[in-house]
């Protein structure tokens, strides 16, 4: 126990989020005149870069090796010998909370290609089943396995009824546990099935948060599976250890354990699954007991009705917690995937306690009097139960593939992010709040090769061309070392702004950085 | 047909007017291993106010550096070591004039004057390429022009919103 809750809190040191991409230099669709020196992806939150690809524009791609981790930004360098046409710049990235995002920047230099290269990034069906499917595996094992193992030595007792179904489940949880990181591996490094044989693919997994769920996954089944063969006092102690370890388990990665505050969210996720996990994990041996009419049937079904009234209270103010954290706004239960997968959560629980209380209120009182009817009624209430918690995960794994509203709302109040890299020297303007409007803009500086660059004056020159806007000038004001800030700039309308910022280095020399950024209505 | 002249000459007389506008260099090319006079051409002061002051920066590889000087300007040079010894008709030069500056004068924006320069362009600068001579024209309250932008690669100085006044360096002359 005390094990346990060193290894929370080490884990709970950890402050991040789900990532989102806010700025890519240079921009999505850009055509530009000269090959850029370095790419650079500007993130919500910090990343870490799994695969980088370049496809040229023969349809050739090449790995781009040479980037460097600059907080939130990551810096690609670009490879020298860039032809003319239409390029795609293909990223995928981990963040925290283990799950990887990927995209493609296409950009031009010249001029566009007739036909562009084809874009990477598309959904892979069958590696996103795959991770699904194991997914589901996984929760098979770790809540119905290891908290029927939980129900079967406490509320079993004498009761056997259950163990040999807990010892399948365990046996799917630790295979769909095993298979996972594979899939997971797949899935961040993008890469088709073929290349699940790859140690890279394995080890890319295990780098990730998910590896450290499947490590406790497979632990705490295995604890389980040694609660069951154990008996009495003994056994009960190894599937506390290993209900303790689902918890665990699922509070180590995914978006919930993310969200900030982290010492609450990871409590709530740890408190949910350990009662999620007592309360289902019990409806498989409890069913099965019930449908056998055993003489200690009614033994099990007094302790279960009498524990679970202050469980259901925890699971239930736990997942309502997280729900808010992750929806935040009542709207974004219907315009966002997460909130729909949400909606259908809840539709198939109000189904589960609908039948919860059928139970309870209906049947248990004449089963504890060992009533036939009821005990039948009663088990055949409890597979629909069970089958409906089957489906409850199924729905739950796909909130794998759904970034939740609070990420969504994060990115969206980042800054616009403008990166702009010569070998005379880089600036990265942010201009917040984030789309067109009076902005607040901070310019950093630094030399072409990451030096401290003392400027005597800097000037921020924006124009939109196209829509008729001629510069606009600004004079920043140094605030510290090579931050330079403008209080107050207009930027009038939404679209791709021409972007410049005038150094002056020393009376008689001046760098002009040129960009473009993408200003959001 | 008479529209796209007509617009094709007022493109050019735009261009012209902003060449017109440039402070620029009365010679535009000089050969190297030889003497120049440098004539920079001051055509206004800085959005309306009159130049108090001319500041040019000697380019590397541009030796024996003297001013004209002029009535009504008092006269200042900035000395500094050169990246390499030069070779000034044998005595070797590792110093000299690295900034000129004529100050204290009144050149109302609507007037115009000349800056004049002696110099000595050394053989090894690069013959066939342009030397720039950054300017400064400082102004009452701050006020300042810079014309101190060098064209890049692909460039040229009609890019370039306060190109530097430049040169072509020119195969050194035959004969002696």
């Amino acid at each position: 126990m005390i094990l346990a809750c060193s290894a929370w809190f080490w884990f709970a040191v950890a402050a991040f989020a789900h990532a989102s991409l806010v700025e890519t230099s240079p921009v999505d669709n850009a055509v530009l005149t000269e090959a850029p020196a370095t790419f650079s992806m500007t993130f919500s939150e910090p990343v870490s870069p799994l695969a980088l690809r370049l496809v040229k524009p023969d349809g050739s791609s090449t790995s781009l090796e040479r980037f460097v981790l600059r907080d939130r930004r990551l810096d690609v360098g670009s490879p020298h010998d860039l032809a003319q046409g239409t390029h795609v710049l293909s990223w995928r990235v981990i963040s925290e909370d283990g799950h990887p995002i990927g995209g493609s920047v296409v950009f031009s230099i010249g001029m566009p290609s007739a036909t562009s290269p084809e874009a990477a990034g598309q959904i892979d069906w069958p590696v996103r089943t795959a991770v699904w499917l194991a997914k589901i595996a996984l929760y098979l094992g770790l809540v119905l396995g290891i908290g029927g193992a939980f129900a079967v030595t406490w509320l079993g007792r004498s009761e056997r009824s259950g163990s040999l179904a807990s010892l399948v489940l365990l046996g799917i949880g630790l295979v769909g546990a095993a298979l996972s990181v594979g899939f997971q591996g797949l899935d961040a490094l993008g890469v088709p099935f073929e290349r699940i044989s790859d140690a890279a693919t394995w080890q890319a997994a295990m780098n990730t948060s998910f590896g450290r769920t499947a490590v406790f996954a497979l632990l705490a089944s295995v604890i389980a599976i040694l609660a069951l063969v154990a008996n009495g006092r003994r056994g009960r102690l190894l599937s506390l250890a290993a209900l303790t370890g689902t918890g665990l388990a699922l509070a180590l990665s995914g978006h919930a354990s993310v969200a900030e505050p982290l010492w609450l969210t990871r409590t709530a996720v740890f408190l949910h699954g350990v009662t999620v996990a007592f309360w289902a994990g019990a409806l498989v041996p409890l069913g099965l007991a019930l449908a056998r009419r055993t003489p200690s049937s009614t033994g099990m079904l007094r302790r279960f009705s009498g524990t679970i009234p202050p469980l259901l209270g925890c699971l239930i103010v736990t997942g309502l917690l997280l729900g808010v954290v992750q929806v935040q706004e009542p709207l974004a239960l219907f315009t966002t995937a997460y909130g729909e997968v949400f909606l259908v959560k809840l539709a198939l629980l109000v189904l589960v306690f609908v039948l919860a209380a059928l139970n309870r209120w209906r049947w248990t009182e004449p089963a504890e009097h060992r009533d036939p009817s009821a005990m039948r009624r009663l088990a055949l209430s409890v597979a629909a139960e069970t089958a409906i918690v089957i489906l409850i995960f199924g729905v739950v794994a796909v909130w794998r593939f759904t970034p939740p509203p609070r990420a969504l709302a994060l990115a969206a109040a980042q800054p616009t992010v403008v990166h702009i890299h010569t070998d005379k020297a880089m600036a990265n303007v942010q201009l917040s709040p984030r789309g067109a409007g009076q902005v607040e803009a901070s310019i950093d500086l630094s030399t072409g090769d990451f030096e401290a660059l003392n400027a005597k004056e800097v000037t921020l020159v924006l124009a939109h061309p196209s829509a008729g806007v001629e510069a606009i000038r600004r004079s920043a004001r140094r605030t510290a070392g090579e931050n330079w800030r403008i209080d107050q700039i207009l930027i009038p309308l939404p679209g791709t702004w021409h972007v410049r910022i005038d150094i002056l280095i020393s009376d008689f020399e001046i760098v002009k950085l040129v960009g473009e950024a993408e200003i959001h209505p | 047909m008479l529209k796209k002249l007509s617009m094709a000459a007022a493109l050019v007389a735009l261009g012209a007017g902003a060449a017109i506008a440039h402070t620029t260099l009365e010679a535009q090319e000089a050969p190297v291993g030889a003497s120049h006079k440098a004539v920079f051409r001051v055509p206004h002061g800085c959005d309306g106010k009159p130049t108090n002051v001319v500041r040019v920066q000697i380019p590397e590889g541009v030796i024996a550096v003297k001013p004209m000087p002029k009535s009504g300007w008092s006269l200042e040079k900035v000395t500094g070591a050169y990246a390499k010894a030069y070779d000034y008709h044998g005595t070797p030069t590792k110093e000299g004039v690295k900034e000129v500056l004529w100050k204290g004068g009144n050149l109302a924006d609507d007037e115009y004057d000349e800056f004049v320069v002696r110099v000595y362009l050394t053989p090894d600068l690069p013959v066939g390429k342009m030397l720039y001579f950054p300017i400064v024209q400082e102004c009452p309250a701050g006020a300042v022009e810079r014309w101190i932008e060098i064209p890049a690669e692909a460039q040229s100085s009609d890019d370039l919103e306060f190109p530097a006044p430049g040169l072509k360096l020119l195969e050194k002359a035959g004969g002696h």
